[in-house]
């Protein structure tokens, strides 16, 4: 059972938080759903969309093509039609002008006078959403208890009337499909057996659940796309979690509250998107050279520069690899689902404390904005490993400070808090001695450089091998990183059909890339890899630290990521050009525009 | 009870000889020490510049920043452990130049730590270069046909965007400001204290005489520091009498609550919290 639906709406119609709350409803039905925004940076007017796919099978990616299309402006109808599965139907808002748009064929065209049933019911025009969703699950005769039950803990905190009028909504929506489509759509399903413990969460929340679960107390940041519902989502819960959570006056102050409060003793973190971290860059030296932790949330999108705010991309690689001047050791990691934002940002700090660098988890706007069903996360899994604390150091001689970067055989010095007896330093971004004091002596800067290098070598022992999906020993491996994962998984079944076995071969530990890696890629036979940017970002990396280099590359950079298909197209080409070396490209060609939906819209 | 030597370390400090600095760090240990804080319990925060090298000279916990950046990690720090005396420590070039977005912000807050600015008027550590602070005309390495900017008034923007302790010191006047760093380190807000500091070498207009002989101080004339309109009144007095009479002194006290008093998280300090986190099962049940 698969069944794919699409809401599209001007900016601002609330399109989104139904699409959301229809996601829950599968999720608690027991089915695996994602939700999939686009939406251009605007408040109000542009197009927005929200798709869900919903299936009984594990699904990780949105798809291009719908069953449902439910438009509620002109666009919406234009944007979607071409996208549509045959034997779907396309739900429009009957007050839409509509002459002269050439329907699509071979699907039920479906015009509901929503402005209508919203006055007979006595409805706020606000709720033509929850009627369309109403009508959604009319189409599929899916029970609605769970949608009710939803609208009940989204809307009680507004008030009682709010959420019956809602109810009123779904069930004069369920009910007009009941008694006047007359169109055929054979899909149909009832909620399965569930324990009731699916979550439908965003990459950006699962971060934010993983950094709290792995004890940050301190989280500051300074609002940028596809970044900010992190600081809104901590904002939100910041008593619940009994963590301060600070707007700062910029991403210079967000990221350098964070080394401070981590400096005083509390595991800190800020969220940025590629301008915020650009501004944060000089401060990632500071964390280098005076060895204090942090953790760097990137969620990239489409650069250089302002760019397309909105749209996602894995631009910034690169960039995290080398901000800043000087030479330091860093990690990059980069989750691939919600499940490793979760566990991912919690380890994150044990990274950052033990070793005592800044870390960079680089999420982007596909994974952080987009809504995924999974298990809830367990807290019990997390392990809290901060590194070397001495919270009772012997007493200093007078005039003596603590020996804050004693050169160990390990590279790792102790550190002590402020407030500890004895243990006073200065955590300084100049060079300097073991006992902290500022020094430009040349062996005592090779000696400080070496030091800090040399914690690269623990550290590498903890960075795991690429995790393999599908078989081992598969004719073709798809490599990728990050979030591209998801649309290389969905690609596998596609491949499988057309009797292509392939694997996935996903980074989530970017850097460092420890040696014994090569061996695994090394016993792939036929690879591709798959990056969301137009240098191949990672390709470059995995030559330059592991001499390895995959036989195909597939880039995508307009603004979205991979769809399941283009990977299985990308893999399909590959395969039936026996793996030559080649660069593909892959764009979606004049679809539609969602910023200037005018230029686009014109009837054809 | 720490006393003066427990904040001294072994290391003679590295400015130019005759610098204003010298009597900054003395004054900060001496309040230090007169408020009966201990170095474990205090911080020093620097950025760069002469006033950077600050938190060397001084035994106590330090952290030297970047340029410009001596508020933000100082934010972080008193939000992360509230209990510490924090006191930032920068230039004008740091704090009313590069810093400046900050230096506006941090007043909105009321954070309860002091900030010392070692307001020279001209960039000292680059060797020469025109400051946000110095007077029209003032020739430098990057204005060599004389200055034609205003400068930069902190205390009337001080006293604007609310701080709470607002005073200038002369590093002229070790005594003198030694009473003002130790009022500001008692006082629960935020707390600027601008210092008219000479610099020997690249400064040769608002020298030790210059400051001598144009300084006075507010509480020999009786000046109320409750009343916010006289104390706008009194720091505009500098520039509107051309330089002639500048005050110097504690010009505005207020009692207001502070940031980290507002926020219920922070009844005990954040580094006393426990480790393991709380709330994580009712928020993930949100998601369902």
């Amino acid at each position: 059972m698969e069944f794919t639906w699409i809401i599209g709406a001007e900016a601002g119609a609330g399109s989104m938080v139904t699409g959301r709350t229809l996601a829950k409803v599968f999720a608690r039905g027991g089915y695996h759903v994602i939700g999939y925004p686009e939406y251009p940076s605007l408040i109000r007017g542009g197009h927005n969309t929200y798709q869900i796919r919903v299936s009984d099978r594990e699904i990780h990616s949105p798809v291009k093509k719908n069953d449902v299309v439910v438009a509620l402006n002109r666009d919406g109808i234009i944007f979607h039609r071409d996208f549509m599965n045959k034997g779907g139907v396309l739900i429009y808002d009957s007050e839409i002008d509509a002459a002269g748009i050439k329907m699509p064929e071979g699907v039920s065209v479906f015009p509901v006078p929503l402005k209508q049933i919203i006055e007979q019911n006595g409805l706020d025009p606000r709720m033509a959403n929850t009627v369309t969703v109403g009508m959604s699950l009319g189409l599929l005769g899916y029970p609605m208890e769970d949608f009710f039950k939803l609208l009940d803990k989204e809307f009680s905190r507004k008030s009682k009337e709010i959420v019956d009028l809602n109810i009123r909504a779904a069930k004069a929506g369920f009910d007009y499909v009941k008694n006047n489509f007359k169109g055929h759509f054979a899909i149909k399903f009832k909620p399965m057996k569930s324990d009731g413990k699916k979550i439908v969460i965003g990459g950006n929340e699962a971060f934010a659940l993983g950094a709290v679960a792995g004890g940050a107390k301190f989280f500051s940041a300074y609002p940028m796309t596809p970044a900010s519902s992190v600081l809104h989502y901590l904002a939100e819960k910041e008593r619940d979690f009994n963590i301060v959570v600070k707007q700062t006056e910029d991403e210079l102050a967000a990221v350098e509250y964070a080394i401070g409060a981590s400096y005083a003793g509390v595991r800190a973190a800020t969220a940025t998107s590629g301008g915020g971290f650009s501004l944060m860059a000089e401060s990632l030296g500071l964390s280098a050279l005076s060895e204090t932790p942090v953790v760097v949330f990137l969620a990239q999108r489409p650069g250089p520069s302002t760019c397309m705010p909105t749209w996602t991309e894995q631009g910034d690689l690169r960039f995290a690899l080398h901000a800043s001047q000087g030479e330091f050791l860093r990690v990059l990691l980069a989750p691939g689902t919600v499940d490793e934002e979760f566990y991912l940002g919690a380890e994150a700090f044990n990274f950052a404390e033990k070793y005592q660098i800044p870390v960079i988890v680089l999420s982007d706007k596909f994974l952080s904005e987009s809504h995924f069903s999974t298990r809830e996360f367990e807290p019990g899994k997390v392990k809290i490993e901060r590194g070397g604390i001495e919270a009772k150091p012997k007493a200093l001689k007078p005039m003596e400070r603590f020996g804050r970067y004693k050169l160990t055989r390990s590279g790792i010095s102790p550190r002590t808090f402020p407030g500890t007896p004895n243990g006073m330093h200065v955590a300084t971004s100049y060079e300097h001695r073991e006992d902290s004091f500022s020094c430009e002596n040349f062996e005592m800067r090779v000696d400080m450089v070496d030091k800090r290098a040399r914690k690269q070598k623990l550290l590498e022992k903890e960075i795991p091998l690429p995790k393999v999906y599908g078989k081992k020993d598969a004719h073709i491996s798809i490599i990728c990183w990050g979030s591209q994962m998801l649309p290389a998984l969905d690609a596998l079944p596609i491949l499988e059909a057309k009797g292509i076995h392939a694997n996935v071969i996903h980074f989530s530990y970017l850097y460092p890339l420890p040696k014994k890696i090569r061996a695994l890629l090394k016993s792939a036979k036929n690879t591709i890899m798959i990056e969301n940017n137009s240098t191949a970002q990672f390709a470059g990396m995995l030559k330059e630290f592991l001499s390895f280099r995959p036989n195909v590359l597939a880039l995508k950079y307009d603004g979205r990521q991979f769809f399941p298909d283009e990977v299985a197209d990308a893999v399909e080409e590959a395969s039936k050009n026996k793996f030559r070396r080649k660069v593909m490209r892959v764009v979606d060609r004049g679809e539609y525009e969602y910023y200037n939906p005018a230029l686009y819209a014109e009837v054809k | 009870m720490a006393t003066l030597e427990d904040f001294t370390v072994k290391e003679k400090p590295q400015w130019c000889p005759g610098c204003g600095d010298y009597a900054i760090n003395m004054a900060i240990k001496n309040a230090l020490a007169e408020v009966g804080a201990e170095p474990h319990d205090t911080v020093i925060v620097s950025g760069v510049g002469c006033s950077g090298k600050m938190p060397h000279y001084l035994r106590s916990y330090g952290f030297e920043s970047l340029h410009g950046r001596v508020i933000p990690p100082a934010s972080g720090i008193k939000l992360a452990n509230h209990e510490l005396n924090v006191i930032g420590v920068g230039g004008d070039g740091d704090g009313y130049g590069i810093g400046m977005g900050h230096f506006i912000h941090i007043m909105r807050r009321n954070y309860d730590l002091t900030y010392i600015v070692h307001d020279n008027q001209v960039y000292g550590l680059t060797t020469g270069q025109t400051a946000p602070t110095s007077q029209r005309g003032m020739k430098t390495k990057s204005t060599p046909y004389g200055n034609i900017e205003d400068p930069v008034h902190p205390l009337p923007i001080a006293l604007t965007m609310g701080a709470t302790y607002v005073a200038r010191g002369f590093a002229g006047d070790m005594k003198h400001l030694t009473g003002l760093i130790a009022g500001a380190v008692k006082h629960k807000g935020f707390a600027l204290i601008d210092v008219l500091q000479p610099c020997v070498t690249f400064n040769k207009l608002n020298t030790y005489q210059y400051w001598q002989q144009r300084c006075y101080k507010l509480e020999e004339q009786g000046h109320d520091t409750s009343s916010h309109e006289k104390a706008l009144e009194k720091a505009n007095e500098d520039w509107k009498t051309n330089y002639e009479k500048i005050p110097i002194g504690l010009f505005y006290k207020e009692n207001k609550p502070t940031y980290e008093s507002e926020l219920p998280q922070l009844k005990t300090p954040l580094v006393k919290h426990e480790t393991k986190p709380v709330g994580l099962e009712e928020a993930m049940d949100e998601f369902i």
